[in-house]
């Protein structure tokens, strides 16, 4: 098959800026590593812009913005629920109510604070699946990114996979977390300016938003009105499966207890500055949806693979790239390209941070050698990088042999994930939950998870959609290691509430928030609220 | 003007701003150039927009922008210990 989109020399130039600037910045940062938190935790330093902005990159992989400009097509508007209901709240809940234990108590990774909340099961639990997962998303990622760049430029998979990994690993060894950051708010100015040239063309051809509304269907345009019930929704899902299932509990699941995104935070240089992270990361989020909805609005509207009158079975998937083929001239062209690969480089990266984190301080430092000095753990650290890579790229081989994989571990990661925001919840804000109300409390919630996966494809429980399915499934995982965990706490030993200090609500003395009142979080997080209501109205 | 505080030491390790800048710098002006030597007709996708020239002056601009950043606050910085 030949490649969709061919490339000239100025765009072969400007990806090649981006990997030199790439490795300088992490060669420049190597000599700044010189404790563990300076290489794990960029030497809790950074101020609120840049963990803000990384923040949210974390999550703009390139995969997630194919994928919603394809969801874009096929559904319309009602995609901003992923950026909106299925984001905000979270994030801002994240930064006003939930940061002051996260950075308060100066945990180092989401599992140690587990350990110091609960016990050492629960971050063993926690702290393994992650570590897995994430090295196995890494390699996972790592081929998607391969894949994709065969397809649309030619390039050979293996040659993708080694020059990427290659890149990664430099930057990382060299500069960990910081360059991981540093790297993710390079790819956020480079999503908007490699993208924004595809929305303002599309438009134009399109005929602006007057004629986009004269070729697409009025259900394109609504983003709760269809939402009646699960039959006649798009998604499959109603606006109870959408505020509970996404809104609630996926949301909060991924933004306020996923490592991946809370690290940003905990570099941060001091508490405003932590609990500030998501919130300013909430403003760019809310209007992501210029970048991916609108393209596929365009696609469906201007190109004839996606008419209505076209033969049904679209690969919606490739929307985003037939929409830079058609309108971007080489030039502009080699920016957009850039932007995905910076999507995927910055996505490899900051799996592999998480990762060695985690295994250094939450397996290595807690069960295999403890109590070793600082510098041997920044060489583990660094160790494992290089370990990280090696296993992706492994993993990504694996991948290419058995594609279904890809959707596997997707899905185990689901029943990790599911639950972990209620073990959060009642450990932050109820003193009573016991360290074994806490282990047992997740681990249903997991087997809950997977339990209703297996009712669910054995036909017993009936969806409209997968993605109903989806947000369910969270949601029960959740409820039962909500129920379970207060049940086993009433009959279980409580922890001493001594020990309990800067990491539960009412056992906390309160910091008081010293900004001036037009900077802090509550102010600023309210205002993402309001504009993100207001919003929603606007596109009923 | 020369009341501004040095910056403490203590900071993050390197300011971002010199790299994006540098990078965005780069690519505006790349994109400047490659819209002035580029003839008309690889602008029938872009609808006959000279998006490369256009889009090229204002990513310059972002960039140039983050470098007087930094050379402001470096300047601010020199003052203030003078």
């Amino acid at each position: 098959m030949a490649p969709v989109i061919s490339l000239q020399l100025i765009d072969y130039a400007i990806i090649a800026g981006y990997i030199l600037v790439m490795v300088i910045v992490g060669y420049s940062l190597r000599k700044y590593m010189r404790t563990g938190e300076d290489f794990f935790l960029a030497g809790r330093s950074l101020p609120g812009w840049i963990t803000g902005l990384a923040f949210l990159s974390a999550n703009l992989g390139a995969l997630e913005v194919i994928g919603m400009v394809a969801n874009s097509a096929k559904y319309g508007i009602i995609t901003v629920h992923f950026y909106w209901i299925g984001a905000i709240p979270a994030m801002i809940f994240l930064g006003i109510f939930m940061m002051p234990f996260y950075y308060g108590s100066k945990v180092r990774t989401v599992p140690e604070y587990l350990k110091l909340r609960y016990n050492e099961a629960t971050r063993g639990l926690n702290a393994i699946s992650f570590a897995v997962m994430t090295v196995l998303m890494s390699g996972v990622s790592l081929y998607a990114m391969a894949l994709l760049f065969k397809l649309m430029l030619g390039w050979s998979l293996t040659a993708s996979i080694l020059f990427a990994a290659v890149v990664v690993l430099l930057y990382v060894f060299w500069g960990g977390l910081s360059s991981s950051i540093y790297n993710e708010v390079i790819q956020f100015f480079l999503i908007w300016l490699g993208l924004l040239p595809v929305v303002f063309l599309g438009l134009k051809s399109a005929g602006g938003f007057a004629g986009l509304a004269r070729k697409l269907p009025e259900a394109f345009f609504h983003a709760w009105k269809n939402l009646g019930s699960s039959a006649e929704s798009p998604l499959g899902v109603s606006w109870l499966g959408v505020v509970f299932g996404l809104g609630f509990v996926l949301s909060f699941g991924y933004w306020t207890t996923d490592f991946l995104v809370v690290q940003r935070a905990l570099a941060s240089k001091n508490l405003t500055a932590a609990r500030t992270t998501p919130i300013l990361a909430a403003f760019p989020k809310i209007l992501i949806p210029i970048l991916v909805v609108i393209p596929g609005l365009v696609a469906v509207a201007v190109l004839p693979e996606f008419s209505r009158t076209a033969p049904p079975g679209a690969e919606y998937n490739s929307a985003l790239i037939l929409m830079m083929s058609r309108f971007l001239p080489n030039g502009v062209l080699g920016l957009a390209i850039t932007a995905l690969l910076a999507s995927f480089m910055s996505g490899m990266a900051g799996n592999v941070t998480a990762f060695n984190t985690v295994w250094t301080y939450d397996i290595y430092a807690s069960y295999i050698k403890k109590g070793q000095s600082d510098g041997h753990y920044l060489k583990v650290g660094k160790v494992t990088t290089v370990a990280g890579v090696l296993i992706s790229i492994g993993t990504a081989y694996i991948v290419k042999q058995f594609p279904n994989l890809m959707d596997f571990v997707q899905l185990i990661f689901s029943f990790f994930n599911a639950p972990l925001f209620a073990t959060f919840l009642l450990g932050m804000f109820w003193r009573g939950a016991t360290p074994w109300g806490g282990f047992i409390g997740l681990l249903s919630g997991i087997a809950a998870a997977a339990g209703h996966y297996i009712l669910y494809k054995t036909g017993v429980l009936h969806y409209a959609s997968e993605m109903g399915a989806n947000f369910y499934q969270a949601w029960w995982a959740w409820l039962t290691d909500f129920v379970v965990t207060i049940a086993v706490s009433l009959f279980t030993a409580k922890k001493d509430p001594e020990s309990l200090k800067g990491l539960v609500y009412g056992l906390t003395p309160l910091t008081r928030e010293t900004a001036k009142l037009w900077l802090r979080p509550e102010v600023w997080g309210s205002l993402a609220l309001v504009v993100m209501l207001v919003l929603n109205i606007i596109f009923w | 003007m020369t009341e501004k505080k040095p910056e403490p030491r203590k900071g993050h390790f390197l300011d971002l701003k010199i790299p994006l800048g540098g990078l965005l710098g780069f690519y505006g002006a790349a994109l400047v150039l490659y819209g002035l030597l580029s003839g008309k007709e690889i602008y029938g996708r872009s609808q006959g927009i000279n998006i490369n020239l256009i889009w090229g002056v204002f990513i310059l601009a972002v960039g140039l922008a983050l470098l007087l950043a930094v050379w402001l606050k470096r300047s601010a910085r020199d003052d203030g210990k003078g």
